[in-house]
């Protein structure tokens, strides 16, 4: 009986769990190699041809990580220096409950303040203004929709910093980093050695698995580049979801086959992140 | 434990699952029959059946004037006349053709959405895949009042309309300008190249709907005259002509805005620039579309209409029922309702939607060609007839579409 | 750092957290402010009296997006909790693991956009059903792995206590499981609710622009540009998970790590 029911929780995981990834990912296969789709007309390499062909896969692979890479770099750095420099502070009620706050703001808000506050006609080009520094609107340099993504990227650190931080201070605390910090130093090292030897090794060790996570989501994000983004190149999500809902219905198939390329390539990374290790890992 | 035993039970609810998904799937065919005999009933059937039902819209919601006509005159009015409850979707060309594709791949009879407001490219494709139902419009009793031998409503991008979509609004695309910031707006492509090497940055195209109509006008201006484009599509002259547009746009772009390194997305878009003091030049439907902009004081009242010199895009844009509307007689009493002179009177007010009515004045009982002659007119922009002689046709669909696709490939990516 | 500019910063801080929160209320209460105005020339409740007075919908958003949000929230975290259990006395749970990893990892709008044929074939597409149960998939792997790491051999052998005592089935959960994760079972209602009151590109295609919730709504405003009905969308959306965050305080974070 106990057996039964537990086999009941597995078909439920394969059925919610296992069978719509592999149902979509067979769809969008059949789909780019033309098998479904009402305008298609049977098995072709057309479409991966014109994609390879276009190179708009390659591109916007690279554009999308060089984003993702940053805005993880920068949040990653701006959540150390906060969490260490101000361990102590955080604890406060004040700042241990408002540290919290930004999780209620949602990637789609994100972008919409970032879009009122940097773009040219937004907050910061106004007090530019009127501070005299720029003549008109079109003088404030290219924040958002720009060629360099700095909108975007500053969308993603104010997204994911905040997160990073909050999950510093919760290893800072669980691993007890302020006892081995006092212990060092009692042991002769100044205050840089216990940062770079200590404090910073433990907290990415801990954590990189999650900073690697987050590299992959900022990697799929789909409404800040669509908000914040330029017309080409453009991040993965928003390359794909164009070309499947494009005007010419003849190459819908090349969207999909983007969609396979790009769901192949996370999953390896999901493979290698979490493939069962020989080592059992500690269980409590 | 009995191994076999638990691998049997495993294979039995996979089975249970698979047959709920394939049962889920094949109850939704609904005798579509009933649904396709309306056409040979009278309006008071069509009338009754539609009393107390929903309808499902789906529209482009870009346009905060034209959203605002829906959900504060429309949606109370269809309700409180027949009880229906309409209801709005956002989409728009490819998604409304894209949904109706991905219904009929998955053999769904009753589909999502009832009517769609669509214009030529639309109409095309949703006929290559059969996804209009009619004809309909000769069964609608307001259609009297419509022109059906005016060229500009039986014919959508080079095609007959065959009342199997409903003319809405006409509307002729026309330039903006600011006339505080430049004083002679150029109006062909050789004055716009001077104008964007004058004034670099303060010129662009919204890579949508809006920016290929202008292409269009750019093209037919190439092509050596405004009726250059008529007829069916031919590949040869879009091939050549498309060419020497693209070789033309990329060698003015570095003045353009941005440098031509990116377009915005979208036509609202253009508008914010615009009204930032960032574009000098805009463009629009609806004979510019800048009459709320500038009453509202999002555009500066030195804001003026102009015509290009060979001819801007002048065309209606129409509203379909789709083959699997599980409504249709709703969805008809809905569309006679918006060509009712009440609706396009209300839709014309130059404070509102600004929309010219399709309906034909001298057609109209005289009280509402009283009223509709009376009406307080536009303040900044001009009427249709001001455009007459610079307005032309809808060029055949794959026209838009591969102006889409090229501009993509042509000058973005470029 | 000295004390003095540390004090300096942390003022600095506490003013960047608070003000998007500030900035779109106030954007939500101006019917004219843009260039070159550094603050709107008019405040007041206008805005919010004419949208809730119009047929925009935004009241019947904020409702459908409730609705969608509690309903996944409960299922994903409830099933999430059950199934995660199985996953654990399986003995092949570290591979079965893995599979929990392929949806998480991928762009709920690409598996959406993938998936919307089955939603289309199972009559559920454009409904909020389909919503509901699209946004599960994505939330449902989630509340797996977070629970994932509460099954362990100290929770075994109090099964096994339970057994030994006679304990039936009803009381090793209502008795001892739930209490034990308790605080888990309310972190990860709260997650899983977030991940599908934030949820946009999914929701986009499952639902077709026919299931409005308030992320669709904020997109459809930016769309039109109108920024004062978007801050108000904003608005809604944000300040309901900062009431969730007040009174989950003391539990949330407290063992995600």
């Amino acid at each position: 009986m106990k057996i039964s029911k537990h086999q009941l929780g597995i078909v439920f995981f394969i059925l919610i769990g296992v069978v719509p990834f592999f149902g979509a990912l067979l769809y969008a296969v059949l789909y780019s190699f033309g098998i479904v789709g009402i305008l298609n007309e049977g098995f072709t390499f057309l479409f991966w041809k014109s994609v390879f062909h276009s190179g708009d896969f390659v591109k916007s692979l690279g554009y999308s990580m060089s984003i993702a890479l940053v805005s993880v770099i920068l949040s990653v750095g701006g959540a150390l220096w906060l969490a260490i420099n101000f361990t102590r502070n955080f604890q406060s009620r004040f700042f241990s409950f408002i540290i919290y706050l930004p999780l209620a703001i949602p990637g789609i808000v994100t972008a919409f303040f970032t879009f009122q506050l940097l773009s040219k006609g937004g907050l910061f080009s106004r007090i530019f203004h009127r501070l005299g520094w720029i003549e008109s609107a079109s003088g404030f340099p290219d924040l958002v929709n720009d060629t360099y993504a700095i909108g975007i990227v500053l969308a993603f650190i104010t997204l994911v910093l905040p997160f990073f931080l909050l999950l510093f201070l919760s290893v800072y605390k669980n691993e007890n980093i302020e006892q081995l910090s006092s212990l060092a130093k009692s042991l002769g090292a100044n205050s840089t050695q216990v940062i770079r030897r200590i404090i910073v090794p433990i907290l990415l060790k801990k954590t990189w698995i999650v900073i690697v996570l987050y590299f992959i989501f900022l990697l799929g994000s789909y409404e800040v580049p669509l908000i914040l983004g330029q017309e080409h190149p453009q991040m993965l999500s928003v390359l794909i979801i164009r070309e499947i809902k494009q005007y010419d219905l003849t190459k819908i198939s090349e969207g999909y086959a983007i969609a396979v390329m790009y769901t192949i390539m996370v999953s390896l990374a999901a493979l290698i992140l979490f493939l069962p290790k020989k080592k059992i890992s500690h269980e409590t | 434990m009995d191994k076999s035993l638990n691998t049997l039970k495993y294979t039995y609810l996979l089975i249970f699952f698979a047959g709920f998904i394939i049962a889920g799937s094949s109850c939704s065919n609904e005798s579509p029959d009933i649904q396709n005999q309306l056409l040979g009933k009278d309006w008071e059937y069509i009338a009754e059946e539609s009393e107390g039902t929903t309808v499902n819209f789906m529209m482009w919601q870009g346009s905060p004037v034209i959203n605002n006509y829906i959900n504060n005159y429309l949606i109370p009015e269809v309700r409180k006349r027949f009880n229906i409850d309409l209801r709005i979707s956002g989409g728009q060309g490819a998604e409304i053709v894209q949904l109706v594709m991905g219904e009929k791949q998955a053999g769904i009879s009753n589909g999502e959405i009832d009517m769609v407001w669509i214009n030529g490219e639309t109409f095309f494709q949703l006929r290559k895949i059969k996804g209009l139902w009619g004809p309909f419009v000769d069964k609608l009793p307001n259609a009297q009042y419509i022109d059906f031998e005016d060229q500009y409503i039986n014919t959508d991008f080079q095609q007959p309309v065959n009342y199997m979509e409903c003319p809405w609004s006409i509307g002729q695309f026309a330039m903006v300008y600011d006339t505080s910031k430049i004083v002679s707006p150029p109006s062909n492509l050789r004055e716009l190249a001077s104008y964007v090497r004058k004034y670099p940055g303060t010129f662009t195209i919204s890579n949508d709907f809006t920016g290929m109509t202008l292409l269009k006008s750019f093209l037919a201006e190439l092509g050596g005259g405004t009726n250059s484009l008529n007829g069916p599509f031919n590949a040869e002259k879009y091939n050549d002509l498309s060419s020497q547009l693209w070789h033309y746009i990329n060698s003015n772009k570095q003045y353009f805005w941005k440098k031509g390194t990116t377009f915005p997305k979208e036509q609202s878009k253009v508008s914010q620039l615009f009204a930032n003091g960032e574009l000098y030049i805009d463009y629009g439907f609806g004979e510019g579309g800048i009459e709320e902009k500038v009453k509202s004081g999002l555009y500066p009242k030195s804001t003026r209409v102009y015509p290009w010199d060979n001819g801007t895009i002048k065309n209606t844009n129409y509203l379909g029922i789709l083959s699997n509307s599980p409504n249709k007689a709703g969805a008809m009493q809905v569309i006679n309702f918006m060509i009712s002179p009440e609706a396009q009177f209300e839709k014309s007010h130059a404070d509102g939607m600004d929309a010219n009515p399709v309906i034909d004045i001298n057609r109209l009982p005289v009280e509402w060609q009283d009223s509709f002659n009376s009406a307080s007119g536009r303040k900044y922009g001009p009427a249709l007839r001001d455009l007459e002689n610079y307005a032309f046709p809808e060029p055949a669909p794959e026209y838009m579409i591969r102006l889409y696709d090229d501009f993509r490939k042509k000058v973005i990516e470029n | 750092m000295k004390p003095k500019s540390k004090h300096i910063f942390l003022v600095f801080l506490t003013i960047l957290i608070f003000f998007p929160f500030i900035f779109l209320v106030l954007l939500s209460m101006a019917p004219e402010w843009r260039f070159p105005n550094i603050l709107p020339q008019y405040f007041g409740p206008d805005n919010w009296q004419t949208i809730l007075r119009s047929e925009t919908g935004l009241l019947h958003s904020f409702l459908i997006s409730l609705l969608i949000s509690l309903s996944v929230g409960i299922v994903s975290t409830l099933f999430g909790f059950l199934i995660s259990r199985s996953l654990y006395y399986h003995p092949q749970r570290k591979w079965l693991n893995l599979f929990t990893y392929f949806p998480y990892i991928l762009a709920p709008v690409v598996f959406g956009a993938c998936l919307s044929f089955f939603f289309l074939k199972m009559g559920i597409f454009g409904n909020i059903t389909g919503v509901i149960i699209a946004q599960f998939l994505i939330a449902f792997p989630y509340a797996l792995i977070f629970f994932s790491s509460f099954w362990n051999k100290k929770i075994k052998s109090y099964e096994d206590l339970v057994a030994t005592l006679g304990g039936n089935q009803w009381q090793k959960y209502s008795r001892v499981l739930f209490p034990l994760a308790k605080s888990m079972l309310l972190i990860c209602f709260f997650q899983t609710f977030l991940i599908s009151w934030f949820e946009y590109g999914l929701t986009s295609i499952i639902g077709v622009g026919k299931v409005q919730t308030l992320t669709i709504k904020v997109f459809l405003f930016i769309k039109e540009a109108n920024y004062y009905y978007g801050a108000i969308s904003s608005c809604l959306l944000i300040f309901p998970p900062v009431l969730l965050l007040y009174i989950n305080k003391k539990y949330v974070f407290k063992n995600r790590v």
